[in-house]
């Protein structure tokens, strides 16, 4: 995950990239799993207590898609970031593994993709794929499944792989996640 | 010795085509206790073995008018495409093969294939996608690998491997009729718990009769990687090209992640096969990865003379 950071902080610098103050993390609900069934409970002292909390503020919120959503708000990437990180592995280490789908960061892209069109302040989001353990980009044109600005999402992956994120080498496990609630 | 030029030879693949017989052999056995089953329970099997037989025959002998139909595949002549006619040709002269037809589909996918059920009935086919996405070496490396698979007669092995599969699924298709609406005039072993494990032997044939025919389509495919490569002697271009189509955006899936993780779970594959392994055993192609490794390494072997 400070892979995540490091790139950002190298892309912003390039005038490419700048981050938003949302995250979130995306999975399966299983109420068999009590840190699931009770999680915002549990989230609570994960985010807020102990030394070096990042209190970020986070909200739960379920999608048409019957899966639950952790989303974070943070004005600090890097606090942002490390929060991603510690629900991720929260959720993991409470017998949720298998549930965890991605972890999902939006951020605003500005620059010019292969087929010479400029893009100014255009959302995109980079998810993690737990499964994978791999990233790629993700720019929905819209809420459908399938509308999506692949020329960007190419031009973005390059980059990322070029500031040292681990990008997924197989495009065709880019799937995308439309209408993400933040 | 290692100065010499001009083509040299290399050992064949042992293991693959160890492999690749040892799966036809396989596939044969399956359909011989699949025949003897479905003797020994009464099936009136004979009709069904006629329809697909002539299902498969049509498919044999029509490949190249049914994909020029199906894909819109637009055949041209040489003074359409004089450079791919060129390219072709030289390539053709190579495998000692007549001039195939050729086509272009026009659509932005990266895509090339070759059919036909022997040389002299060839058919390549380019997309406008990967003319303008290769260069001339890789296009030449792509073609080669097509024009392998017609000289390799892979055509044929697979409408013959094929048989089972279209005559099982078929009989699935009848057997599932059978069981909702109950017999189909032939009474004789008309219980209900007969029909059903039937149609439960069939399932499994069917299954396995896929998996069968999935992994000689993928030995096959290494099979014309490497006769292409031999050819053209030149693998390097083969592992250039497939490195550039794979990393194109035509790639990047419409899919939803959350359909891939509901998918999953409804799969009747036993939780020890998860993974990569099972993704392998699904695939008609072997992984892009794996193909690129062997070609470099062929192409090391070349270049050095080392076996």
């Amino acid at each position: 995950m400070s892979t995540v950071i490091k790139a950002e902080a190298r892309l912003q610098a390039g005038g490419e990239i700048t981050p938003s103050r949302r995250a979130g993390v995306i999975y399966r609900n299983d109420d068999e799993i009590a840190f699931l069934r009770d999680i915002k409970n549990e989230l609570n002292p994960v985010l807020y207590s102990g030394a070096g909390a990042t209190k970020t503020a986070f909200d739960i919120v379920d999608d048409d898609h019957g899966m639950r959503w952790v989303v974070l708000e943070d004005g600090n990437f890097e606090d942002l970031v490390s929060s991603v990180y510690t629900v991720g592995n929260a959720i993991g280490a409470n017998d949720g593994a298998d549930n965890l789908l991605a972890a999902v960061f939006e951020l605003y892209f500005t620059g010019t993709v292969e087929d010479n069109t400029y893009r100014s302040g255009l959302r995109t989001y980079w998810i993690y794929r737990y499964d994978r353990k791999s990233f790629y980009p993700f720019v929905p044109t819209g809420d459908e499944e399938g509308e999506r600005d692949r020329p960007t999402e190419a031009q973005l992956g390059h980059d990322l792989r070029k500031h040292g994120l681990l990008v997924e080498r197989s495009l065709t496990e880019w799937m995308g996640l439309w209408g993400i609630p933040f | 010795m290692t100065s010499t030029t001009g083509t040299r030879k290399f050992h064949k693949d042992r293991g693959l085509v160890s492999r690749m017989y040892f799966t036809m052999f396989m596939l044969g056995f399956l359909y011989a206790i699949f025949a003897l089953f479905l003797f020994s329970v009464g099936m009136p099997i004979y009709f069904v073995v006629g329809i697909v037989g002539i299902m498969v025959l049509v498919q044999y002998f029509m490949s190249d008018r049914l994909i020029l139909a199906s894909t819109g595949a637009k055949q041209v002549s040489e003074s359409e495409a004089p450079e791919l006619h060129k390219m072709i040709k030289l390539l053709a002269d190579r495998y000692e093969m007549p001039m195939p037809k050729v086509a272009i589909i026009d659509t932005p996918i990266p895509n090339a294939f070759a059919t036909g059920r022997n040389p002299k009935n060839a058919l390549v086919a380019v997309t406008t996608g990967i003319q303008s996405r290769l260069n001339d070496r890789e296009l030449q490396a792509v073609i080669g690998h097509e024009l392998a698979h017609v000289a390799n007669r892979d055509m044929r092995v697979l409408a013959i491997a094929n048989f089972l599969v279209t005559l099982t699924s078929f009989l699935m298709t009848m057997l599932f009729w059978n069981m909702l609406f109950g017999g189909m005039g032939d009474r004789r072993n008309n219980n209900g718990g007969g029909v059903m494990m039937v149609y439960l032997v069939t399932l499994a044939v069917y299954f396995i009769g896929q998996l069968l025919v999935l992994a000689l389509t993928r030995y096959r495919e290494y099979g014309a990687d490497h006769t292409g490569a031999e050819i053209s002697g030149d693998p390097g271009g083969l592992a250039d090209a497939l490195e550039k189509i794979s990393g194109t955006v035509a790639n990047i899936p419409d899919k939803d992640l959350r359909k891939l993780q509901t998918a999953n779970a409804f799969l009747i594959i036993p939780a020890a096969l998860k993974g990569e392994g099972s993704m392998h055993l699904f695939s008609t192609h072997p992984p892009v990865q794996e193909r690129v490794k062997r070609l470099r390494e062929l192409e090391q072997r070349m270049k050095y003379g080392l076996s």
